[in-house]
C-alpha cells in the first residue's frame, strides 16, 4: 500500500510563547508511517502532543491536508456558507471569490448545501457564525475541512463540542469522504468504532500503534494513567 | 486605590517622562516668544460677539453651493482614502507600504493643495486630492494595525494561505471591518474640517467664505458658516451610516465631479521649476553661496520655531485635556450636563485653529500665544472626549470620594497611560497644525512655505515641505520609541492610534 | 425612495453639465484687496459690461489670495486679470508676452499710509523717524505693493535696515481690512495700509480717530493695472486685444467707477511698472539674490 507520508527521528516541540525563549521538547518520534487507507485515531491525555503532531503533519503537506482545527477558528461576522466556502477558496479565482462573498451562484449553494445537509446544518447556512452555539459552529467547521476536498484529512478533536452520538455520526461521515486520515480524539471509544488504526501518545513518546482490533485494552488504560 | 499605589511605585517612569516633557515645555516657554502686547481689544470682540449672536447667510446660493462642495470634498477624499488606505493597509508589513503611508501623512493637507493648485487649479480634483493623500497615509497605518490586532486563527484555519485577495476578504477583512467603520466615520469628521480649511487657501468651500468673512470683520456670516460647519460635524451620526451612503457617496462622484481641466504644460513646467533655482538657471557660486545662506536661515528660524511652538502646544494639550475630559465622562457628569460637556468639546473641536489664532490675537497680541492657544484648544478638546469616553468602561471608585478627590486619586492615575498614549500620538499632529498656523509673523516653516508660494519659488517651497516631513516623522518615530520604552503594559503595546479610533464609537441608536 | 433621489441627483448634474455653452470662454480674476462681496459686485458689473462689449461670456473668477490670481493666470485659467503693481509685475514675468493695458487714473500716483495706534505716542510727520524704532508693525499681504512693497522699500530707505531689525515685532496681516482692525485693537502699534481702503473704511465709520491715526504718506508710486495675456489673440480671434483695451479706457458706467473706486481708466504698458519691478528686486521680493 502507498505510504502517504513518513516521518523518521523527528524532534517536535510546542512554539514557544515569546521568541527569545527556547522551545520546549513536544514529542519525539522513531519513526511513523501513514499509509493510504489508514484512518488513525491519536488518543493520548491532553498535552501529550497530539495537536503539536497534527501541525507537524500539516507542515510537511501544506496544499494535500484538509484540516479541522481544535478551536472551531471561525468569521463570526460571515454567515456560515461563506466560512464553509472559505475551505474552497484556493480551488476558484479570486474574481469568482469575491463575487460569492456577495452572490452565490445556484452550482456553489447546492454543494455546500449538501454538505450541511449531511451535518445537519442546512437550516443555519444564512446565519452569522456569532449566533451558532458551539456544536453548530464545529459543524460549521467540520463542514468547511470538507469543502476543502483534499484526500488526507487531519483533525484535531473536531466533534469535542457535539454529544456522544452526534459526534459519531459527524466523525464517520467525515472519514467516510477521506481516503486517508488522522483524527486526535478526547475519547478512546470513539475512535476505536470509527477509525482502523490506533496511536497512543504518552511520555514524549509513541506508546504504541497498532491496528484497532489489535489493540489491547492494558494498554489503553495504561495511557490515561 | 490600586490604580493610586502602581500609579506611585511602578510607573514611576511614566512620572519620570511626564516630568521631563513638562520640563521641555517650560524651557521652550521661557524661550518663546509669549510676550502679551497692552492692546484695546474691547471694540473687536464686541463686534466679534454681536456678530456671534445675530448669524446671517448673505447670499442663500452661494451658502449652499459652498456647504455642498464641502461636504463633497470630504464624502470623495474620505472615499478615495479608505479605499486607497485599505489595498496599503493588506501590504502594511512591508516596509515600502509602511513608509509610502508615513510620506503621505507627513505633509499637511493645505501643503498638498498648494502643490496641486499649481498643476490643476482651484478644481474639484486639487481638493479631493489633497484630502485623499494625507487621509490614505493615516488610514493605511490605521487599518494595518487593526488587521495586525485581528484573530490570526481564521486564516490558518483554511490553507496555509497562498495569500491572495480571497484569503484576504474572506478570513482577515470581516474581522477588522467593524473597527475599520468606526474609525472611518472619525476620520469623516476630521474630513469635513479639512475640507473648510482648504477654503482658506482659495477652493470653494465653506472655508473660503468663512475666511474673507473674519477678514473683513463681517462676524454676523462668520457666525452663520461656523454654525454651519458644527451642524455639519454634528449631523455625521445621523447620516454618515452604510445604507445612506450607498446613495450618497455615487451621487456625490456623479454631481460633483472630481475634475480638472489641465494641461501637461503646466505640470511639467511646474515639474521643471521644482527643481533648485541654482540648477535650473545655473547661477554662479557666489550667487548661490547667497541662496543657499538665505535658504539656510529660513530652514533654521523655521524649523527653531516650529519646534518650540509644538512643544508649548503639546504640553499646554496635555494639561487641558486632563482637566476638559471630565466634562464627558460618566464617572462626574450625566444626563444633559454630560450632554452639554461633550457638547462644549465638541464645539471646541470643530472650530477652525485658524479663526481661534485670530481671536486670542487680537485678545493677546501677536506672539506663540495666540496660536499655541488655539492648538492646545483643539487638540486638549480631541483628547479630553476620547478621555471621557474612556473613563466610562472603568468601574466606579472602589472607595467614596468627592469630585476632587476621585478626580486625583482615581480618575487620573487609572486613565495615565493612556493619557500619555493619545498625547504622543497628537504630537506628529500638533507639529503638523503648527506649520499651518506660521501666519501673523510666526515665522514657523509654514510661514516660509506660504512666502515661497507667494512668491512662486516653488523649487523653495518643495525643499521647506520636506524638512517640515522630516520634523514629523521624526517626532512620529520619537513618539513610537517612547510608547515602547514606557508604555509596553499589554493593553497599551497597542498603538495609541489604534486606541483613538476604538474609543470613537458612536452612539448607535437601538444597537 | 432612494432610487429616486439618486435619479434626481442625476439628472441635476447633466443638466449642469449640458448648460455649458457654446460661446468663447473669457475669465478674468483680481486680486482680493478687500471684502469679497464689494469684489463681486464691482467684478461682476464688469463682466457684464465687457460681455456687451465683446460679445463673448465674460466670467470673473474671485480667488483667495495674491498667489492664486497670478496662478490662474500663469495657467491660462484667466486671461486678464485686475492686479496690483508687484502681483502685476510677477504674473509679466510667469507670463512672457502679457502685458498691461490699463490702469486707473489713480493708480498713476497711488500711495501708502502708515496708520498707528494712540498708545504708540506717535505724531504725524513728514518723513519717518527714529520714534518708529522698536515699535511692533504689520504689514498687509505678502505680495501686496501698497501693503508690503513700497512699505518696506521706503523703511529701509529711511533706516538702512530690514523691517525686522527696525522694529521689534513685524508682522503680515494679509488684508488691509484686518491692517486696520489690528492696529485699531492695539495688537500691533504701527500698521502699513491701502489709502484708498483706509479712506473708504473712515468714510464708512469703521475707524476711531481717537484710536488710530494716519502718520505719515509715502511718495506716489504706480498701482493697480489691468494685464492680459499675451495669447489672448489666439485664443478668442485677432484683434480683441485692441477691442477689449478699448472697451476697458471708453468705460464711463459711474456705478462701475464708483466701485472701484476710480474715475476713468487710463492707457498703461509694462514699462510704468518698471520701476516696481526694480524695487521688487532691490528689497529681494523677485528671484535675484
Amino acid at each position: 500500500m502507498t505510504i502517504a507520508i513518513e516521518l523518521r527521528d523527528c524532534d517536535l516541540s510546542y512554539p514557544a510563547p515569546h521568541t527569545d525563549q527556547p522551545e520546549q521538547l513536544a514529542l519525539h518520534i522513531g519513526h511513523l508511517a501513514i499509509r493510504e487507507g489508514d484512518h488513525i485515531a491519536l488518543l493520548g491525555r491532553s498535552g501529550s502532543g497530539k495537536s503539536t503532531l497534527l501541525r507537524h503533519l500539516r507542515s510537511q503537506l501544506p496544499y494535500a491536508a484538509s484540516w479541522c482545527p481544535q478551536e472551531s477558528s471561525l468569521v463570526p461576522q460571515l454567515k456560515a456558507f461563506h466560512n464553509i466556502y472559505a475551505g474552497g477558496l484556493d480551488r476558484y479565482s479570486g474574481l469568482a471569490n469575491l463575487k460569492t462573498l456577495f452572490l452565490p451562484s445556484a452550482g456553489r449553494k447546492a454543494e455546500i448545501g449538501e454538505i450541511a445537509t449531511a451535518l445537519g446544518i442546512d437550516e443555519l447556512l444564512w446565519r452569522k457564525t456569532d449566533e451558532l452555539s458551539g456544536g453548530q459552529q464545529q459543524r460549521v467547521a467540520v463542514a468547511r475541512a470538507l469543502y476543502q476536498r483534499k484526500p488526507l484529512l487531519l483533525a484535531d478533536e473536531p466533534v469535542s463540542a457535539l454529544d456522544r452520538q452526534q459526534g459519531e455520526q459527524v466523525l464517520t461521515h467525515l472519514l467516510g469522504q477521506h481516503t486517508t486520515a488522522v483524527v486526535a480524539l478526547h475519547h478512546a471509544d470513539l475512535g476505536l468504532r470509527t477509525c482502523n488504526r490506533v496511536i497512543g501518545l504518552k511520555d514524549r513518546q509513541i506508546q504504541f500503534d497498532t491496528p484497532v482490533d489489535q489493540l489491547h485494552e492494558d494498554a489503553l488504560r495504561r495511557l490515561y494513567q | 486605590m490600586s490604580g493610586t499605589l502602581r500609579f506611585f511605585s511602578q510607573r514611576r517612569s511614566l512620572r519620570r517622562l511626564s516630568f521631563y516633557f513638562a520640563l521641555s515645555a517650560l524651557l521652550c516657554l521661557a524661550l518663546a516668544d509669549i510676550e502679551i502686547s497692552a492692546p484695546d481689544p474691547g471694540r473687536e470682540l464686541r463686534l466679534m460677539l454681536a456678530g456671534l449672536f445675530s448669524p446671517r447667510i448673505a447670499d442663500l446660493t452661494q451658502w449652499l453651493d459652498a456647504t455642498l462642495t464641502t461636504v463633497a470634498f470630504a464624502l470623495q477624499g474620505v472615499t478615495l482614502a479608505a479605499a486607497l488606505g485599505l489595498v496599503l493597509s493588506a501590504f502594511y508589513q512591508r516596509p515600502w507600504a509602511r513608509r509610502l503611508a508615513a510620506g503621505l501623512r507627513s505633509v499637511h493637507e493645505v501643503f498638498w493643495a498648494l502643490i496641486f493648485i499649481q498643476v490643476f487649479g482651484f478644481t474639484a480634483l486639487t481638493g479631493v486630492l489633497a484630502i485623499t493623500l494625507p487621509f490614505c497615509g493615516t488610514i493605511a497605518k490605521v487599518f494595518g494595525e487593526q488587521l495586525e490586532e485581528i484573530d490570526q486563527r481564521p486564516a490558518s484555519a483554511v490553507s496555509p494561505g497562498r495569500g491572495g485577495i480571497s484569503h484576504f476578504c474572506y478570513t482577515r477583512l470581516p474581522l477588522a471591518l467593524h473597527a475599520m467603520r468606526n474609525y472611518t466615520a472619525y476620520r469623516m469628521e476630521c474630513a469635513i474640517r479639512s475640507s473648510v480649511v482648504l477654503g482658506f487657501i482659495g477652493l470653494p468651500t465653506i472655508g473660503f467664505h468663512l475666511e474673507t468673512a473674519l477678514r473683513t470683520g463681517e462676524y454676523s456670516a462668520a457666525s452663520a458658516l461656523l454654525l454651519t460647519v458644527l451642524a455639519l460635524v454634528y449631523s455625521l451620526r445621523f447620516w454618515f451610516r452604510t445604507r445612506w451612503l450607498l446613495v450618497l457617496v455615487p451621487t456625490a462622484f456623479i454631481a460633483r465631479p472630481v475634475a480638472a481641466e489641465w494641461h501637461g504644460a503646466n505640470l511639467m513646467r511646474f515639474l521643471w521649476e521644482c527643481v533648485p533655482a541654482p540648477l535650473r538657471q545655473d547661477w554662479p557660486l557666489e550667487k548661490t553661496q547667497r541662496w543657499l545662506g538665505w535658504l539656510g536661515e529660513q530652514v533654521l528660524a523655521g524649523t527653531w520655531n516650529t519646534v518650540l511652538l509644538a512643544q508649548v502646544a503639546l504640553v499646554l494639550t496635555a494639561l487641558f485635556a486632563l482637566l476638559a475630559s471630565p466634562l464627558n465622562s460618566s464617572h462626574f457628569v450625566s444626563g444633559w450636563a454630560r450632554r452639554a460637556g461633550d457638547g462644549v468639546l465638541l464645539v471646541l473641536r470643530s472650530l477652525p485653529e485658524y479663526l481661534l489664532n485670530f481671536i486670542f490675537l487680537i485678545v493677546l497680541g501677536p506672539s506663540m500665544l495666540p496660536a499655541a492657544l488655539a492648538m492646545t484648544l483643539h487638540n486638549g478638546a480631541i483628547i479630553g472626549h476620547l478621555l471621557g469616553r474612556h473613563s466610562d468602561e472603568m468601574p466606579a471608585p472602589p472607595v467614596p470620594a468627592g469630585p476632587l478627590g476621585r478626580f486625583a486619586y482615581f480618575y487620573v492615575p487609572t486613565l495615565y497611560q493612556r493619557f500619555l498614549a493619545y498625547c504622543f500620538y497628537r504630537w506628529e499632529i500638533i507639529i503638523r497644525e503648527t506649520a499651518v498656523l506660521g501666519v501673523l509673523g510666526i515665522p514657523t516653516l509654514g510661514f516660509y512655505i506660504d512666502s515661497a508660494f507667494q512668491f512662486m519659488r516653488f523649487d523653495v517651497a518643495i525643499l521647506l515641505i520636506g524638512v517640515n516631513a522630516a520634523l514629523i516623522l521624526a517626532a512620529d518615530w520619537l513618539s513610537r520609541r517612547l510608547r515602547r520604552q514606557f508604555l509596553l503594559a499589554p493593553p497599551l503595546a497597542r498603538p495609541a492610534l489604534q486606541v483613538e479610533s476604538a474609543a470613537y464609537r458612536r452612539p448607535l441608536p437601538g444597537a | 425612495m432612494r432610487y429616486l433621489f439618486a435619479l434626481l441627483a442625476m439628472l441635476v448634474s447633466l443638466g449642469s453639465i449640458a448648460a455649458d455653452n457654446q460661446r468663447p470662454q473669457f475669465t478674468f480674476t483680481a486680486i482680493p484687496d478687500q471684502n469679497e462681496a464689494e469684489l463681486v459686485r464691482r467684478f461682476q458689473q464688469v463682466a457684464d459690461y465687457l460681455s456687451a462689449e465683446l460679445d463673448v461670456d465674460v466670467n470673473y473668477m474671485p480667488v483667495k489670495s495674491y498667489p492664486a490670481a497670478i496662478t490662474a493666470f500663469r495657467n491660462n485659467q484667466v486671461q486678464l486679470a485686475w492686479f496690483g503693481g508687484l502681483s502685476g509685475v510677477q504674473a509679466r514675468r510667469a507670463v512672457p508676452g502679457s502685458e498691461a493695458i490699463a490702469q486707473g487714473y489713480e493708480d498713476q500716483f497711488f500711495k501708502t499710509y502708515f496708520i498707528a495706534h494712540a498708545s504708540a505716542g506717535l505724531q504725524p510727520a513728514e518723513a519717518l523717524t527714529d520714534t518708529l524704532r522698536g515699535k511692533t508693525f504689520t504689514f498687509g499681504s505678502k505680495g501686496s505693493t501698497s501693503g508690503r512693497l513700497m512699505p518696506e522699500f521706503h523703511l529701509r530707505e529711511a533706516f538702512g535696515k530690514a523691517p525686522g531689525e527696525i522694529f521689534s515685532r513685524v508682522g503680515f496681516s494679509g488684508d488691509h481690512s484686518r491692517t486696520i482692525a489690528l492696529v485699531q485693537s492695539g495688537a500691533y502699534q504701527v500698521g502699513a495700509v491701502n489709502y484708498a481702503v483706509w479712506e473708504k473704511a473712515v468714510d464708512n465709520g469703521e475707524v476711531n480717530p481717537d484710536q488710530v491715526s494716519v502718520i505719515w504718506t509715502t511718495p506716489p508710486y504706480a498701482d493697480y493695472q489691468w494685464t492680459v495675456r499675451g495669447d489672448i489673440d489666439r485664443q478668442l480671434g485677432a484683434g480683441f486685444k485692441q477691442r477689449l483695451t478699448r472697451a476697458l479706457l471708453q468705460l464711463e458706467n459711474d456705478s462701475i467707477l464708483q466701485a472701484f473706486p476710480r474715475s476713468r481708466f487710463v492707457p498703461a504698458d509694462n514699462s510704468v511698472y518698471r520701476a516696481i519691478e526694480e524695487t521688487a528686486t532691490a528689497i529681494g521680493l523677485l528671484d535675484e539674490f
